[in-house]
C-alpha cells in the first residue's frame, strides 16, 4: 500500500519537529549499529571469528585403527580395540589441594602405585598443563571415572593392542609401545602397513555443543590387516614341546622352526623362554627371537652341505670307504674326534653315523675351494632375508682368511649360523635343490590359504643350487638312513619316511679359550615325508645339562613328538603301517552288524 | 494530511497474494528444510556413532571369543577339568589310510 503525502504544508510545526526528532533518533540508532558492526566485522573480526569457530567447530585428528594380524587360517593373533586414557589438566581457580585430592580419589580405581602417584603429583606441582594418569584402560573403567566428574580429570579415546592367545607366537608378533608403534617382530617390520594414516575431521556443533555435522577434511587410512604364514595350532604344538624339552634338559634356551619347504612359508617359529606381548616390553633375556637372532656353531647338521659338495663338486663315489677306526684325527693343529670308534665307513655311512673323522677326510679330498664354493652357494654368512627385523647373518669367513683348520667348516665348526639359515639349508634338500627365502607374511590370503599341502613347484625367485639327482641320492642314501639307522633314530616316527641330520656342537668357552666339554648345542634338522615333504623342521637346544647332550638324544625326540602331532593335525596318514598296528576290519552284513 | 487509497484490481490483488503465498511457502520450506537437515544431521550422527560402537563391540567379542578358544586354555581345561589325555599312537585310526 502506498501513502501519498497530499499537502506538505499541511503539517504543523509541532509535527515537523517530532518527525525530525524521530529521524535523528533513527539516524543515531543506525550510526550506533554501524559503529558496532564496524567493530565486530572489521576491528575485532579475527578474534571473534576464532571464538566463533572454537565454539561451533572442532578440528580433530582421527587416529587410524591399527590393522589386525591373522594366522593363515584367519585366527586373530593381534587386534586393536578401543580403550581410554586418563589425563589431568588443572582447572583455573582450583587449589593445589583440590587437584591432589582428585588424583588420590583415582588411586584405588586405577590401581596406581605410590611411584606413579608421586610422578603425577610432581608434575602437578610444577604446574604442567598436561599429565598422563593412566594409559589404555578399559571402557568400563573409563565410564566409572567419567561418572565421578572429578575436576581436571579427562578421558581420551585411544586404541589398545590385544594378543588374545597370550604368549603364542610372541617372538614373531613382537609388540607395540604405548603409542601403538611396532617395536619388534612383524609389528615392527610391517609397522607402516599396519599403522595406517591419520585423518582430520571438522565437527560442527550447535549452541548446546551437540555435534550435528561432521566434515572429513582428510580421510583416515586404517591400517591394513596382515595375514601370516603361521598356523596357530602348529605354533602351539611347537611351543609346548619346546618348553617341555628345555625344562626337561635344564637348557638355557631352545628354538623350533617349522616350514612348508616348497614355498618357504614358516608354519611355526617358537623360542623359549618366551613372553606375553600383552605386557610389552618383556625382560631383555627373553626378548630376542633366537630363531633368527642367535648364531651358533651348528656341528654335524651342516655335514649335509659337505656331502652335497662331495657329490656335486668333488665327484666322490658312493662306494669310496674311509678308515675311521682310530676314532680321532689330528688336523690343522686341532684334534677331531668321533663320539665312538666307527671302523671303516662308506661315503654314506660317514654321514649316517656322523663321523667327524670321515667327514674331514672327505673334505680334505675335495679341497677347501670346493667346500667354500658349496657353503657360499648355500648363502652362509648372509641373511636369509626373512621378513622379520634383527636377523643375524652369522659368520662364514672368506676363503682368503682360511687357515688349515678352517676346513672344520665341513663338520660345523669355524662357522656360525642362525637356526633360520639351517632351515633354509635343509629346505634345499627337501625341495630337490632350490634355495628359497623363508617368509612369514602370506602374500595372497584367500579362503583356501589355510590349506597345507605339499606344493609341487618352488616359488618364483627361488634358485636351483644343487642338481635334483644329487639331492635325490643324498636324501635316499644319507638323510633318510640317518633317521632310520643312524644318529637320528630317536627322530624316527613309525609309519613315516623321514629324512634328517643330527648335530652336536661343543661351545667355545671364552674363559678357558677352548671348546668346552660340558657345554653343547644339540640340534636336529629334518623333514617329513622324505619324498614330497609336507613339513621341514629345525630344533635347537642350547646347553642341555641333564643326562644327555647329543642332538640325537635331546633334539631328535623333540622333532619326533612335534612331527607326530603336526602330522596328526594335518590328517597325514602314515605311508607304511607300523608293524605292531592292529587294523580293525570293517564289514557290513545284511543285518547291518559291523565288526 | 489526507490520504487516499489507491484502488487495485482483483487481478493485481490475486497476483500479489499469490506472490506472497509463494514467498511465504518458499520461506517455510527453506526453514523446514534447514531444520530438517539439522535434525537429520543429529540422527545420522547418532546412528553413525551407534554403528561404530556396534562394530567395535563385534570386534571386542570376536577377540574375546578368540581368547576363550585359545589352545592354551582348551588344553588346560581338557587336561585339568575334563581329565583328557593325548591319544596313544595305536589309538589313532586314519580314515584315508591306504593299506597295501
Amino acid at each position: 500500500m502506498r501513502l501519498i503525502l497530499q499537502d506538505r504544508s499541511a503539517l504543523s510545526t509541532g509535527h515537523r519537529q517530532k518527525v525530525k526528532l524521530i529521524l535523528v533518533l533513527v539516524l543515531f540508532w543506525f550510526v550506533i549499529i554501524g559503529v558496532r558492526l564496524l567493530e565486530l566485522q572489521v576491528l575485532e573480526h579475527k578474534k571473534l571469528k576464532a571464538e566463533v569457530l572454537e565454539q561451533s567447530q572442532d578440528l580433530i585428528t582421527v587416529l587410524p585403527t591399527r590393522g589386525t594380524i591373522f594366522d593363515r587360517n584367519g585366527k586373530i593373533l593381534a587386534r586393536s580395540l578401543p580403550a581410554a586414557s586418563v589425563f589431568f589438566s588443572p582447572v583455573k581457580g582450583d587449589s593445589l589441594e583440590q587437584q591432589v585430592q582428585s588424583i588420590h580419589r583415582l588411586k584405588n580405581l586405577l590401581d596406581l602405585k605410590e611411584q606413579e602417584i608421586r610422578k603425577i603429583l610432581n608434575s602437578i606441582e610444577k604446574r604442567k598443563r598436561f599429565t598422563w594418569i593412566k594409559r589404555k584402560i578399559s571402557l568400563e573403567l573409563a565410564e566409572k571415572i567419567r561418572s565421578l566428574k572429578l575436576p581436571g580429570v579427562y578421558l581420551l579415546e585411544e586404541n589398545r593392542r590385544f594378543y588374545p592367545h597370550g604368549q603364542l607366537a610372541a617372538h614373531v608378533l613382537g609388540g607395540v609401545n604405548v603409542d601403538d608403534f611396532g617395536l619388534a617382530g612383524v609389528e615392527y617390520y610391517y609397522n607402516s602397513l599396519l599403522r595406517g594414516e591419520e585423518g582430520q575431521q571438522l565437527i560442527m556443533k550447535d549452541a548446546r555443543k551437540r555435534e550435528f555435522f561432521i566434515e572429513t577434511i582428510k580421510e583416515t587410512k586404517p591400517g591394513q590387516d596382515l595375514y601370516l604364514t603361521l598356523d596357530s595350532t602348529i605354533q602351539y604344538i611347537a611351543e609346548k614341546e619346546l618348553q617341555r624339552a628345555v625344562e626337561k634338559h635344564q637348557a638355557n634356551w631352545g628354538t623350533i622352526i617349522i616350514s612348508l619347504p616348497q614355498t618357504g612359508e614358516i608354519l611355526a617359529m617358537a623360542s623359549y623362554p618366551s613372553y606375553d606381548p600383552n605386557n610389552f616390553p618383556p625382560p631383555e633375556n627373553v626378548m630376542p627371537n633366537r630363531a633368527i637372532q642367535h648364531t651358533y656353531e651348528p656341528g654335524s647338521t651342516v655335514k649335509m652341505v659337505t656331502a652335497a659338495a662331495a657329490r656335486e663338486l668333488g665327484q666322490i663315489d658312493w662306494n669310496t670307504h674311509y678308515d675311521c677306526s682310530q676314532g680321532y684325527l689330528v688336523f690343522g693343529g686341532t684334534m677331531v674326534r668321533d663320539h665312538v670308534r666307527l671302523g671303516v665307513l662308506s661315503f654314506s655311512q660317514v654321514f649316517i653315523q656322523s663321523s667327524n673323522v670321515g667327514t674331514i677326510k672327505i673334505a680334505e679330498r675335495i679341497g677347501p675351494e670346493n667346500i667354500f664354493q658349496m657353503f657360499r652357494a648355500f648363502r652362509f654368512g648372509e641373511k636369509t632375508g626373512i621378513d622379520l627385523p634383527g636377523e643375524e647373518a652369522g659368520i662364514f669367513h672368506p676363503l682368503e682368511k682360511w687357515r688349515k683348520s678352517s676346513l672344520r667348516v665341513a663338520i660345523g665348526y669355524e662357522i656360525s649360523v642362525t637356526p633360520i639359515q639351517m632351515l633354509q639349508t635343509l629346505n634345499v634338500f627337501a625341495t630337490g635343490g632350490y634355495l628359497i627365502r623363508p617368509r612369514v607374511r602370506l602374500e595372497k590370503p584367500s579362503p583356501l590359504t589355510g590349506t597345507i599341502t605339499a606344493a609341487l613347484e618352488p616359488p618364483a625367485g627361488s634358485q636351483l643350487i644343487l642338481r635334483p639327482e644329487t639331492v635325490r641320492g643324498l636324501v635316499d642314501l644319507v638323510l633318510q638312513p640317518a633317521v632310520e639307522v643312524g644318529t637320528g633314530r630317536e627322530a624316527c616316527l613309525p609309519g613315516y619316511l623321514m629324512a634328517g641330520k643330527t648335530g652336536t656342537a661343543q661351545k667355545y668357552d671364552p674363559e678357558l679359550r677352548t671348546y668346552s666339554n660340558k657345554k653343547h648345542v644339540a640340534s636336529f634338522a629334518g623333514f617329513v615325508p622324505a619324498r614330497q615333504p609336507l613339513i621341514s623342521m629345525v630344533v635347537v637346544i642350547d646347553e642341555p645339562r641333564g643326562q644327555f647332550h647329543y642332538g640325537g638324544q635331546v633334539a631328535a625326540p623333540v622333532f619326533r613328538e612335534v612331527a607326530r602331532k603336526v602330522l596328526l593335525y594335518l590328517n597325514q596318514a602314515p605311508q607304511k603301517l607300523p608293524e605292531n598296528l592292529i587294523l580293525a576290519k570293517k564289514e557290513t552284513s545284511i543285518g547291518g552288524v559291523t565288526d | 494530511m489526507s490520504m487516499v487509497r489507491k484502488k487495485f484490481s482483483w487481478k493485481q490483488l490475486a497476483l500479489g497474494a499469490g506472490l506472497a503465498v509463494l514467498f511465504l511457502g518458499n520461506l517455510t520450506f527453506y526453514i523446514w528444510y534447514q531444520s530438517e537437515s539439522v535434525r537429520l544431521g543429529y540422527r545420522i550422527h547418532e546412528l553413525e556413532m551407534k554403528v561404530e560402537k556396534l562394530q567395535e563391540e563385534i570386534k571386542r567379542l570376536e577377540t574375546r571369543k578368540e581368547a576363550l578358544l585359545s589352545l592354551e586354555r582348551i588344553d588346560r581345561v581338557a587336561r585339568n577339568e575334563l581329565q583328557l589325555q593325548d591319544p596313544k599312537p595305536d589309538q589313532v585310526i586314519f580314515e584315508k589310510q591306504v593299506v597295501k
